[in-house]
């Protein structure tokens, strides 16, 4: 195409090259980030969806988003058994501990028949864990190449021999016996909180009216309400997000502005040209305009394909689920276009103004 | 023949630091539709700022331009460069094509920038034709020797079918074989389609070929 916006970009192969790629970091930032928050966000709901019960029974504090402690006696499962409208309760061990992947992970101590009953869960490979240490695994763990019987490192150095494979994910991906985290965390008849399946959903509030009477002082919540996503549990988290956002955008903004200052500089006589010919100031802006916003263009194809490439690759090492979602990635691409646009617009302006005399005798 | 051109006692003077520098200390002309006119003068005469003048590229200090019939000194930027764009080519002394369009890029450019919608391969064809250019349409300016790429920007320049067209200096960077070449397509192009030309020139033999001779001195119009 024998156009000037198009051959100017390819007469500076290197520098257009170093444009799309400031712009597409800004994109592919924006990408990762919310595709990051979102895809954590989806996992743990879509693993906390698939947890049945309705109520879980513990201890004020004893349950945070990246910490826990049990120290609640096993007791109350006998004992939440016995209040009308219960169907079953479990006792579940939340232990989180310090791990390579995102800083922190999680194993639970499960009774896996009640568990495995009261969640629908099954056995899809090997059985469950019958010794201190054997766990099983979801599906989404063992895709990272921990078949049955290869061993994993939980917490600490001991390694622990994976004795089966479970779906569909509920709660965290790992789980051993509740004896053998107990044993570990020299926690004897304890456990972090009770999960309690209720005969009959609809009566749930009612039910847990009933436990706390007969057990005041301690903390019950409903399932539904506890899992909620990473970003309301996260304070700040979308204010984050935004000033990231923000961030992205000035990156973009900034990359072009350079850019395109530089390369007017560089074509000041081809301004003055312009100009003797009759081309008017909106003419000379719309097509600096145009020549950014096909860098901005270009930058975004880029930057999408930066994004999914290191999704994947993230992914693939660590494990880390990443979730791209329409609105943001129209919002990124409005932040490419935008941001090129804007930036592109003072160097703009700056050209549409030279006295084309002057800018004729540029050398 | 109508009056295409006229300029009133324009003046224009230069504020360099503190020191005002007068280029042009009252000239007065006026040109007749497919007029050749040559301006000759020694270096620092006024010659250039003249022609930026009548180009509406400056603003006089005093004075006053009608380009068929349109006042371009009481107009704004804006409309200078409207009236610029509808009835003035420009050809310079140092063909200032763009590097990265063909020549069939530039006078397409040239279109686009007129405005009127017009994209007519043909009229372009027509006019490289005649400027004997037909084989070097896509061509880039690199690829064209001097005197092909001085046609091509006298092409650019008349493409929109200009009321004058404004040539400065058009054959100082060429030799005399392309001198000649293209002082023959200005030729051309006054008497076949009575295109209006006014010419800065250092050569004899250029102004020779033209129909009037203005000669410059000091900002003033001597002879």
């Amino acid at each position: 195409m024998d156009s000037l916006v198009v051959s100017n970009i390819r007469q500076r192969p290197l520098r257009s090259a170093i444009s799309i790629l400031g712009v597409a970091l800004g994109v592919a930032l924006v990408m990762l980030f919310t595709g990051l928050a979102h895809g954590m966000s989806d996992d743990l709901q879509k693993r906390s969806s698939n947890v049945r019960a309705e109520i879980i029974f513990t201890r004020p504090g004893s349950l945070q988003l990246t910490s826990s402690s049990a120290n609640l006696n096993t007791r109350y499962v006998e004992l939440l058994q016995k209040i009308e409208g219960v169907e079953s309760a479990t006792p579940v061990i939340r232990y989180f501990y310090p791990s390579g992947s995102f800083g922190v992970d999680q194993v639970e101590g499960v009774e896996w028949d009640g568990f495995s009953k009261m969640n629908n869960l099954r056995l899809v490979r090997g059985h469950a864990p019958n010794s201190p240490d054997e766990i099983v695994i979801d599906e989404t763990k063992a895709a990272r190449n921990h078949p049955v019987g290869s061993t994993l490192k939980v917490f600490g150095d001991k390694l622990y021999r994976v004795a089966g494979i479970y779906a569909p994910e509920s709660g965290a991906r790992a789980k051993m016996t509740l004896a053998a985290l107990q044993d570990a965390l020299e926690a004897p008849q304890k456990c972090t909180f009770i999960y309690v399946k209720v005969k009959n959903p609809d009566e749930q509030v009612a039910v847990a009216k009933r436990i706390d009477q007969a057990f005041p002082g301690n903390k019950i919540q409903f399932t539904r309400e506890v899992f909620a996503s990473i970003e309301s549990s996260i304070p700040g988290l979308n204010i984050f997000l935004r000033v990231l956002v923000l961030l992205a955008a000035i990156v973009s903004a900034l990359v072009i502005m350079l850019a395109m200052h530089t390369t007017i500089t560089e074509r000041t006589r081809e301004i003055g040209i312009l100009k003797a010919m009759g081309a008017s100031r909106g003419y000379i802006i719309s097509e600096i305009e145009r020549e950014a916003l096909l860098i901005s263009f270009l930058g975004l194809i880029v930057g999408f394909a930066l994004a999914a490439i290191a999704g994947f690759g993230i992914h693939k090492a660590t494990g880390l689920i990443f979730s791209f979602g329409g609105w943001w990635a129209l919002t990124a691409a409005l932040i490419g276009l935008l941001g090129g646009a804007l930036g592109a617009f003072y160097p703009a302006a700056r050209a549409a103004n030279l006295d084309p005399v002057n800018a004729l005798a540029y050398e | 023949m109508a009056t295409i051109l006229k300029a009133d006692n324009l003046e224009k003077v230069y504020r360099v630091g503190k020191v005002d520098v007068p280029a042009l200390r009252g000239v007065s002309l006026a040109a007749q539709e497919g007029e050749f006119v040559a301006v000759m003068g020694p270096s620092g005469c006024g010659k250039s700022t003249m022609l930026h003048l009548l180009g509406g590229l400056l603003t006089p200090t005093k004075g006053r331009i009608l380009i068929d019939g349109e006042d371009m000194t009481a107009a704004s930027d804006a409309k200078r460069t409207d009236i610029r764009r509808r009835k003035i080519g420009f050809v310079f002394q140092r063909f200032n094509l763009f590097p990265t369009l063909t020549a069939e890029g530039n006078l397409r450019l040239a279109e686009r920038i007129h405005g009127n919608g017009a994209d007519d391969p043909g009229h372009r064809r027509e006019i490289l034709r005649l400027l004997r250019l037909e084989d070097k349409m896509h061509h880039k300016p690199l690829e064209l020797s001097g005197g092909e790429q001085q046609r091509v920007a006298l092409a650019r320049a008349v493409v929109n079918r200009p009321a004058i067209v404004l040539a400065d200096e058009p054959t100082g960077n060429l030799d005399s074989e392309n001198s000649e070449l293209v002082l023959k397509m200005f030729r051309e192009l006054n008497n076949r389609f009575n295109q209006t030309i006014i010419m800065i020139t250092h050569n004899p033999e250029a102004a020779a070929a033209c129909q009037r001779i203005i000669q410059m001195r000091d900002g003033h119009i001597v002879n």
